[in-house]
């Protein structure tokens, strides 16, 4: 690599890659205004089929890529039939919810069936390459490209002459419309998956040619970057999220030659915040106006929620507390500091979540961020730890606030989405920023935990620390929810088109929703990176921010009590029960399926 | 109301219709004989766009019974209801936006297999709408109100209805499309097809009503052959707004 033709070459054939997800992405979100966070999951499929085709079965290219098409497609067809249509006339948030848990369950059952190890995924094409001007092109390249633009045209044939096709135009267009004219929305969607899947699953397959490694962390990749590229195009717009696609492509690609491999990722998601906050209905939409979002409505399951007497609540926070002087096991200790750690994150989750509507997929990165200050203020200003942590809190508020307030105007999915990518960035800012951060290495020797000059070593005095903040916390929050402010939290969350009526200003509420939140995470965090003593740029990952949020939905959306039984359920039943920890996210991720589908409002009610 | 008609078309029978908690319709009962244009009026917010979705199979009622042609809509897909032969005019026209004219009108014979005869139907309609032949062509969602009236009444013929529901045709259309539009709908109910249609313009629509139904916050108050209720007080007082332009 080294010409720009060559950057220019990579950065379209990467983009034809991109766009056979997007593409998929684009018409279901056309068609059930849903964004399909299993994309990844299938692409994943699709490059582990083609292994399989290949490594196996020996097949020769053209029916690798029938295999894997066909593969795929039915992958795809069944999530629709038994992961999404029995949640037709569910609230909006519980479709997005099925595909994230969706996603979780194939990729870990991917991971289960092959082993997490790496694999390699022979093109099975001669390596050779041709000069064209001053770069050069290999027949892999060839192939990718010859796929995208047969999908592309056989696409619009589809959807220009065909019956079916017409349906799914009209459905993406005014699906109740649609159904006037008598198109039956079920069959549409079937077709719309079906195709997104096999497009996914072979652009999946070409990638792992592409790079001769195939591994289970493609999925959560793919799906960013399909999301990229379509919004990049315009939701739902899908010659936008080619177009979006090939541009995706080509900055990724400008942007390595610029400054190196380990920046790809961060244009990708600078791309998308820029376009989400100036652009949000894509680079090619005629104006500047909020995404096509219904304004109203329900977006999370309404409930009365479950009341528990304070006298209970004090019970079992008294004997929670009483129990280091039992004889209790270490291990019971530490998995309940841990129930403990994540409850503070789901505490600050269920609140952006549950009062403001604001479902963020990236929250992780606020205990990132409360971490390395912690660490960083007690490392390099030797601050003490107590007051340290407390430093990661406010940072984590402050800086959590101001990268979410750009996308305080959007709305549902697309909060999701730039939620998503502002965790992404973090982390990779976070690995890029060596000076700061000392970047892949990470921080190590990170100080315990201390209080007015004393170290906490032991795990009862860790355990009493942790348990002591997060009952503070909890008051406090359960506090907040009771005033004035949280009942026009609640307003915004519920109308935000009415409570902007009302008087109240959106961006202030939201603001204070996320400094409060952004201090609980932080303060986990921080409280996490003394009790690790080494942290580094994965150290808190997507994987935690949909775990919190399973814990919250558990819970029910917004309840206090709710996020910190969700937290002590998560943690602790899969140590009661002893399962093995690489069956662990796939429980989770049944557990918020079974959720969604049957009791969306969670356990004990949302509020 | 006659005794001596047959069985009606269509027919809605003790509906009630809730949204959440927030009950609709109460007990409605509402007959359209076949061959026949009729009306509902009411205000704004009383539940008539709610009745077209009732008919259409969009919302789903918690009791009551809604047949057409002696057979009963409960539990059928709106498409299972569209092949029965209903056709609709949405509110506020819904038309694909992004598609060309010629596709939205195609796209109301969506249910019929019969290529032929749908381009000859095609053929008919440009003939009845003579000012859509120029705009073929055109995305649907750049014509005017009025053009995109024509085109969701072209678009509803397409299937063959036994019946089509309105929902408000008129509504913000200049009088000279207003005059054309109540005209088309006479015209095509001269050819067969019954119509129901939802209206706030009570002067207007009890012009070409055979008969008419009042409705106030869910309740039918008023009901009977157009022609008594034209000059009825109470008609204007059932309802507030709407009528102002008699
Ligand atoms: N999807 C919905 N969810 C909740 N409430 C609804 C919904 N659709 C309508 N409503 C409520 O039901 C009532 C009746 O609405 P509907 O649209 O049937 O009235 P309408 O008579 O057609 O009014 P308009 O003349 O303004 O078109 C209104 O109070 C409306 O707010
Ligand atoms: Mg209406």
């Amino acid at each position: 690599m080294s010409s720009w033709l060559d950057y220019t070459i990579n950065g379209l054939i990467v983009g034809n890659v991109y766009a056979l997800v997007a593409v998929g992405l684009a018409l279901i979100f056309g068609v059930s205004r849903l964004i399909n966070f299993a994309q990844g999951s299938i692409y994943l499929v699709g490059a582990y089929i083609g292994w399989v085709a290949v490594v196996q079965l020996h097949t020769p290219l053209p029916l690798t890529i029938i295999v894997v098409a066909a593969a795929a497609a039915l992958v795809g067809l069944i999530i629709e039939r038994f992961g999404l249509r029995p949640l037709q006339n569910s609230v909006r948030i519980a479709p997005l919810l099925a595909t994230i848990g969706i996603s979780f369950v194939l990729d870990q059952l991917v991971m289960l069936t092959f082993s997490p190890n790496p694999r390699a995924l022979p093109s099975q094409l001669p390596d050779v390459r041709f000069q064209l001007g001053g770069g050069t092109i290999g027949p892999l390249d060839l192939l990718i490209a010859g796929v995208g633009i047969t999908s592309a045209l056989l696409l619009f044939v589809f959807l220009r002459y065909s019956k079916l096709g017409w349906a799914v135009r009209a459905a993406s267009q005014d699906r109740d419309a649609a159904m006037q004219m008598g198109v039956d929305v079920n069959r549409v969607n079937q077709a719309v998956f079906g195709i997104a899947a096999a497009l996914g699953g072979v652009s999946g397959m070409l990638v792992g040619m592409y790079y001769n490694q195939i591994d289970t962390a493609m999925s959560l990749q793919a799906t960013l970057k399909g999301v990229v590229a379509e919004v990049v195009g315009g939701a739902g717009n899908v010659p936008g999220a080619v177009i979006g696609s090939l541009l995706l492509g080509l900055v990724e690609s400008y942007g390595v030659a610029v400054f190196g491999t380990s920046y790809r990722n961060l244009f990708a998601f600078l791309l998308l915040v820029v376009v989400l906050v100036l652009r949000p209905n894509g680079l090619f939409a005629s104006a500047r106006q909020a995404p096509p979002e219904p304004l109203t409505g329900t977006f999370i399951a309404p409930s009365r929620p479950v009341r528990i007497p304070r006298w209970a609540l004090a019970v079992a926070a008294a004997g929670f507390a009483i129990l280091p002087l039992f004889p209790v096991s270490f291990y019971v200790l530490q998995t309940l500091i841990n129930a403990w750690l994540l409850g503070m994150l789901a505490l600050s989750l269920t609140l952006v979540a549950g009062t403001i509507g604001q479902v963020s997929l990236g929250h992780a990165a606020l205990l990132a961020i409360g971490a390395y200050t912690s660490a960083l203020l007690s490392l390099a200003l030797s601050v003490p730890v107590g007051l340290a942590v407390i430093g990661g809190g406010l940072m984590s508020a402050a800086l959590g606030t101001l990268l979410i307030s750009p996308s305080f105007r959007l709305r549902g999915h697309y909060v999701s989405i730039a939620t998503l990518a502002i965790g992404e960035i973090v982390s990779l800012v976070i690995l890029n920023w060596e000076s700061v951060t000392r970047g892949p290495i990470g921080i190590s020797g990170i100080p315990p935990l201390s209080l007015f000059g004393y170290d906490l070593i032991s795990p009862s005095s860790v355990y009493w620390f942790s348990l002591a903040v997060i009952v503070v916390l909890a008051l406090l929050q359960g506090r907040l929810l009771t005033s004035h402010l949280g009942r026009s939290f609640r307003a915004i969350r519920d109308d935000d088109i009415a409570a902007r009526a009302y008087g109240l200003s959106l961006n202030r509420y939201k603001s204070l929703a996320f400094i409060f939140g952004g201090f609980a995470a932080g303060v986990s965090g921080g409280i996490a990176a003394h009790l690790y003593s080494y942290i580094n740029h994965e150290t808190f990952n997507t994987q935690q921010s949909i775990l919190a949020l399973t814990v919250v939905i558990l819970g029910g959306l917004g309840n206090v009590v709710g996020a910190i039984v969700g937290s002590v359920a998560l943690v602790g039943l899969p140590e009661v029960f002893r399962i093995a920890a690489e069956y662990r996210i796939l429980i989770y991720g049944i557990v918020l399926l079974l959720l969604v589908r049957f009791r969306p409002q969670g356990l004990l009610g949302t509020i | 109301m006659t005794n001596s008609s047959p069985e009606p078309l269509l027919a809605l029978s003790n509906v009630n219709t809730f949204y959440g908690q927030a009950q609709v319709h109460f007990d409605l009962s509402i007959t359209v004989a076949r061959g026949h244009i009729v009306c509902l009026l009411g205000g704004n917010a009383s539940g008539k766009s709610t009745t077209m979705k009732i008919i259409l199979g969009l919302v789903k009622p918690r009791s009551g019974e809604v047949t057409f042609d002696g057979a009963s809509l409960i539990g059928l897909s709106t498409p299972q209801i569209v092949r029965r032969g209903i056709a609709s005019v949405p509110e506020a026209r819904r038309l694909f936006a992004d598609m060309s004219v010629r596709e939205n009108i195609l796209m109301g014979a969506f249910v019929r297999n019969d290529r032929d005869a749908v381009a000859q139907d095609l053929d008919r309609m440009l003939t009845l709408f003579p000012k859509l032949g120029q705009r073929l062509a055109q995305r649907a969602g750049s014509l005017s109100g009025g053009e995109q009236q024509m085109v969701a009444m072209a678009r509803a013929l397409m299937s063959r209805p036994r019946m089509i529901v309105m929902d408000e045709p008129t509504m913000g259309l200049s009088p000279l499309y207003v005059d054309r539009v109540l005209e088309l709908i006479r015209t095509i109910n001269q050819e067969g097809v019954s119509v129901f249609m939802v209206e706030q313009n009570a002067s207007l629509a009890l012009e070409i009503a055979h008969e008419a139904y009042v409705l106030q916050t869910g309740r039918i108050v008023l009901s009977g052959p157009a022609r008594a209720l034209k000059d009825d007080p109470r008609v204007r007082d059932a309802y507030l707004g709407g009528s102002e332009a008699a």
